[in-house]
């Protein structure tokens, strides 16, 4: 069973959360609040290059070289435990920590370009990170604290239709180290949801399928990208869903931005709203669904939570 | 059928070996243990909804065959790595995709992601990096007015939300840009910047 720490955490910014989905931020800092989780944000903190190396724009050693310098502000700010609330900067983190700590060669030249910009502080020495032991998902930390979380006084969201995205890039990349959940059938967020009360429909057709995004094929594939996004919504009208969890904002984007054009191409209706978990747990525990969850930069507007949460106010235990 | 024996140590199995050996793939990657059994195609979506075959893909890779490089075919793996998460010998024809588009980037084929220059230029200028600009009036017209509205409107919600700035310092921004020059991604960003102009007077 892998250690989830409750510490000296550091969020990890990500491009997409900041620009399109900040209220997954405020909502994590919301819940980490809430359940003593200990916590940075950091300015000097880059973007992993995620989106840039999935667009094939970054080679592995530029993005690695970054990945160390981040490593290095985490440490030298004594927040190593690294927390992301994107799934791509996930993998992208523990792949370059895994390389620099094994590649002697690669991390030697990234050392030198280091000492040549007189970045001293920034030179990587092995085992400086574990992959394992230091880079984690905001939702482990979360899926860490379920018990807490039951403990909580909550909203009652039990008569909503749940289902679940686990982000691509989360569970199918890193899966033989130490993704939790089973591959197969992932429930990570499932057991989130049920912490607060809330059943889940558990399994449906195309549950594992990836969002669509695809990095590229989002802009200069949209026909490609967009029928794979289809095929898990259809799946989901058939359910009756009137929320998809997610852990990703690059999935949240593709579902939430696009749903609205895929409902024209098709001609049809989807009756289904996108909130990423933190978002889902904030607005149970009672956060304001604009000063806090920032519903506000959503493309398709999670009314039937709003609704739920106007009519009941927060049972106490 | 043409059958071909791979004879380890020849060195005329130079595409499997460099892609076993590239930085981006996994250090146990099993290229060379692929069986052809298909799971990565029964799970692709990009196998699902278009030409592209992840099998075919593995297959032209044991047979040497460098022409894929060149085949615009690659450019429809979506990275969602369900291929890599299902192999029974720890094959992953999503590394393997990755690997290829980066020789045919090497070898100056710009046409596939020069529209995602901007991220780059982005990540160097602010430390973050954004969608491709070109594609910011597209998204305005398949998801409507809102959007626009919302991003002229981000800093205020930021600030609502508690949250810090969007950029970071410039003398991290100045640092940042100071290692991508020396990992030679300036250098990558130029030529492509060059490709995209030679495009833009052709037309």
């Amino acid at each position: 069973m892998k250690k989830i720490p409750d510490k000296d955490i550091l969020i990890f910014k990500s491009c997409l959360i900041s620009g399109e989905y900040p209220g997954v931020e405020s909502s994590t800092k919301y819940l980490f609040d809430k359940l003593g989780v200990e916590y940075v944000v950091e300015d000097r903190q880059s973007c992993c290059t995620g989106l840039g190396y999935y667009y094939d724009l970054f080679d592995q050693y530029s993005t690695t070289a970054l990945a160390a310098r981040n490593f290095a502000i985490a440490r030298e700010i004594g927040h190593k435990n690294i927390a992301t609330m994107c799934s791509t900067c996930y993998a992208i983190l523990k792949k370059s920590c895994n390389i620099l700590n094994e590649n002697d060669k690669v991390r030697n030249k990234i050392n030198q370009i280091f000492k040549d910009s007189k970045l001293d502080n920034l030179i990587y020495s092995p085992g400086d990170m574990d992959s394992e032991g230091n880079i984690f998902h905001v939702a482990e930390v979360l899926w860490s604290k379920k018990a807490e979380i039951k403990d909580l006084p909550m909203i009652d969201l039990s008569e909503l239709k749940i289902a679940t995205h686990h982000a691509c890039h989360y569970f199918k990349v890193h899966y033989k180290e130490d993704s939790i959940g089973n591959k197969r059938n992932p429930l990570l967020l499932d057991d989130l949801a049920n912490a607060c009360g809330t059943e889940t429909i558990g399994w449906y057709d195309h549950k594992k399928t990836t969002c669509g995004a695809g990095f590229r094929q989002r802009y200069a594939n949209l026909d490609l990208s967009l029928s794979v996004t289809a095929d898990k919504l259809m799946s989901l009208k058939e359910n009756d869903v009137d929320i998809l969890l997610h852990m990703c904002p690059n999935c949240q984007m593709q579902f939430d931005r696009y749903q609205p054009v895929i409902e024209k191409n098709l001609n049809t209706k989807f009756n289904l709203a996108h909130l990423n978990i933190a978002q889902f747990l904030a607005l149970a525990m009672g956060a304001d669904p604009y000063k806090v969850v920032g519903i506000q930069t959503h493309t398709v507007s999670p009314d039937k939570v709003l609704e739920k949460i106007k009519q009941a106010s927060p049972v106490a235990v | 059928m043409e059958f071909k024996t791979i004879k380890i140590g020849k060195n005329n199995n130079k595409l499997t070996d460099s892609i076993i050996k590239d930085l981006k793939t996994s250090k146990d990657i099993g290229v060379l243990k692929c069986i052809q059994c298909g799971m990565c195609t029964s799970v692709c979506p990009a196998s699902r909804h278009s030409e592209y075959d992840s099998r075919e893909i593995s297959k032209r890779v044991l047979e040497e065959d460098e022409s894929l490089i060149y085949d615009d075919i690659i450019w429809n793996c979506f990275y969602c790595y369900t291929c890599h998460s299902v192999c029974p010998v720890g094959n992953s024809v999503s590394e393997i995709i990755q690997v290829l588009r980066q020789k045919a980037i090497i070898n100056e084929e710009f046409e596939q992601i020069v529209t995602f220059l901007a991220f780059g230029e982005s990540l160097l200028e602010l430390g973050i990096g954004s969608i491709p600009i070109e594609y910011y009036s597209e998204l305005i017209e398949v998801i409507g007015n809102d959007y626009p509205e919302f991003k002229n409107k981000l800093d205020e919600i930021r600030e609502e939300l508690g949250l810090g700035s969007l950029n970071l310092p410039d003398e991290d921004v100045k640092d940042i840009g100071n290692i991508l020059e020396k990992t030679g991604f300036k250098d990558r960003l130029e030529k492509i910047r060059a490709y995209k102009k030679s495009i833009n007077s052709e037309q």
